[in-house]
Order: structure tokens, then sequence, then C-alpha cells
């Protein structure tokens, strides 16, 4: 819980703003509750608000929610042999609390400690405070959000928290290709139904990001043969 | 429209989940090959672009992308604070600050 304690300024600040963007988008309050409550993915929540008040079919909502919780497969590739030895349930309870920033305690400390003893209860407790802390904030940040009048334009500042996350992706060669790419095609075709604009923005920016990742890749190999030669 | 949003909550719930659990619960037995690793490096940026762009630029059904577009100011500004003090509370706060601005204006 100690371990958890530097984030939670972020995670306050993270919670109110998802808890206030969703009823300010028009989500009903008690779907907010209920959405805050189960699906605890604050980006996933965030980012597919402008689709749930658009009235999208549920199965685009989901797919959105998906590839925008896509790190967490990333994350959970490199969780899974610190917890394979645990039982299903437990792994299943331990996948459940993932965040973004105790993914990245938890790595730190078994790069510096290796297979530590009680690490699964060690993780469980810094995720249960980070889940406490948002679920306390996004529930003030829906409740709060009835309050403000909708001419405040408040759910704006959901969206300027997904650039706050979007950015750092961004300072890689390979994260602006694909932001670059898939931006302008989902403004261009924002009209297409079932946001087929959002997928093929989507598509064609990771094919991009991925193309410059190769690319790079392979400059770095060429680099280090020549190094190679000459020495 | 209620049990439209108890299958968006659903869904959501799976989606997410599988996301986050899926590989810790299938164990060594599935290898990402590099290749899907750098595609799942990369998709939470394209995902986020795609829905953070339009809610920016599009203003009452059309592109406006000068700066008479409060939304766009906004975000500029926003984007500007991050990357020189990396503080996600001071991009939310400027941005709203120019929005509320534009307003007022």
């Amino acid at each position: 819980m100690r371990a958890a304690l530097p984030a939670a300024p972020g995670v306050v600040a993270w919670g109110l703003v998802t808890g206030v963007a969703m009823v300010k988008s028009g989500l009903a309050v008690h779907w907010a509750l209920l959405i805050s409550l189960l699906v605890y993915a604050g980006s996933a929540q965030l980012a597919t608000l402008p689709l749930i008040v658009a009235g999208q079919p549920f199965w685009i909502v989901a797919l959105a929610a998906f590839v925008t919780n896509l790190r967490f497969v990333i994350y959970s590739a490199s969780l899974r042999r610190w917890f394979e030895a645990f039982s299903l349930r437990r792994r299943a309870v331990l996948g459940y609390f993932t965040g973004d920033f105790t993914f990245a305690m938890f790595m730190d400390r078994v790069r510096r400690e290796g297979e530590f003893a009680h690490r699964d209860a060690w993780f469980l407790g810094a995720c249960g405070f980070n889940w406490l802390v948002w679920q306390v904030t996004s529930i003030v940040g829906i409740l709060a959000a009835t309050a403000i009048p909708s001419e405040w334009g408040l759910q704006f500042a959901g969206t300027l928290a997904l650039l706050a996350l979007a950015i750092p992706l961004c300072l890689e060669w390979p994260g602006l290709a694909g932001a670059a790419v898939a931006a302008p095609i989902a403004v261009l075709a924002r009209g297409l139904p079932f946001g087929l604009g959002l997928f093929a923005g989507i598509v064609a920016g990771i094919c991009a990001a991925v193309a410059v990742d190769a690319l790079l890749a392979r400059r770095k190999a060429t680099a280090q043969h020549q190094g190679d030669e000459l020495s | 429209m209620s049990i439209n949003m108890l299958l968006v909550t659903v869904g959501m719930v799976l989606a997410t989940f599988m996301t986050r659990a899926a590989l810790l619960l299938a164990g060594q037995r599935f290898k990402l090959s590099p290749r899907v690793e750098a595609a799942l490096r990369y998709a939470p940026v394209c995902a986020l672009a795609v829905l953070i762009v339009p809610e920016v630029v599009v203003q009452a059904g059309t592109v406006n992308v000068s700066l008479t577009n409060p939304r766009l100011a906004g975000a500029l500004a926003a984007a500007a604070f991050f990357l020189w003090k990396r503080s996600m509370v001071g991009c939310i706060v400027v941005g709203m600050v120019i929005v509320v601005a534009f307003r007022l204006a």
C-alpha cells in the first residue's frame, strides 16, 4: 500500500476527471456508477464516451475499449512469468486489478529482487489501494458533476486527460507515425457507420507504426554491423 | 436504451478484463511473435489518436483547424504545457482555462 502512495495524486485527478466527464457527456448517473465500479479502466471509459453518447452499438464500444486497453496485453506478457505458479482464480484477480502504475512498480521490484515472497499479496495490496482511491474519487466526480452546469464544457477535461496519456507515446517515431496516420483518417471518415472510420484509422496507424518500427530496427542492425566490421 | 447500456457495460467489462487477464490465465502456452508485440505496443496510441483528434478538431459537425476553434487552441496549449512540465493535472487545467476563456470572451 505504501508503495502505491506516490501515484495517489495522479489517480485522484484521473478518477475525478473520468467521473465528471462521464456524466457531463450525457451518461445517466446510475450507468456512470455501474461502469466505473465494474469496468475499472479509466482510459477505456473516457475513450468510449463519444461512442456511447453517439448511440453506437455495444460491440463497437466494447471493441474500442479493447483496443484502447491493448497495452495491458503487453503488461500481462511481462507479468505472467512471475505469477504462473499461482492458481487460475488468483491470476484472474491479479489480472483484473492490474493498473498502469502498479504494473510499473511491480516490474521495478522484481527487477531488483527477483521472485520475492508474497509478491501476489504485495501486488494486490498496491492494486487494491489504487482501486479504492480510483473508485472513491471517480464516484465523487460522478456525483459532483450533477451539480455542475453542462455549459462549462467539463467533459472536455476527459479528452485532455487522454491527451496527456497519448503524448508520451508520440515521443517515439513509430508512435508518432501511427498517430499521424490514424487521426486524419478518423476525422475524414467520421461519417461512416459503425465507427468504421475509427477502426480504419487504427488499423492504418498500426501498420504505419509497425513499418517505422521495423525500419528503425533494420537501420540500427546495419549500423551495428558496420561497427563490427570497423572494429 | 437501457438494454443497450447494459450490453455496453458488460461488453466493456469483458473487453478490458480480457486485455488484462487473458495472458496471465493462459500461462506460457502462447508466445507473442515480435511483430504481434509491436502491433500491440502501437495500437493504444493509434486508438487514442482517433478518439482524441476528432473531438478536438470537429466543431459542430465541420472540421475547424484554425485557432478560432476553442478546443483546438485549448488542446495545443495543454499539449505544450504537458511537454514542458509533464503534469497531467496541469495539462487538464491549462486546456480547460483556454476553453472557458473563449466562452467568456
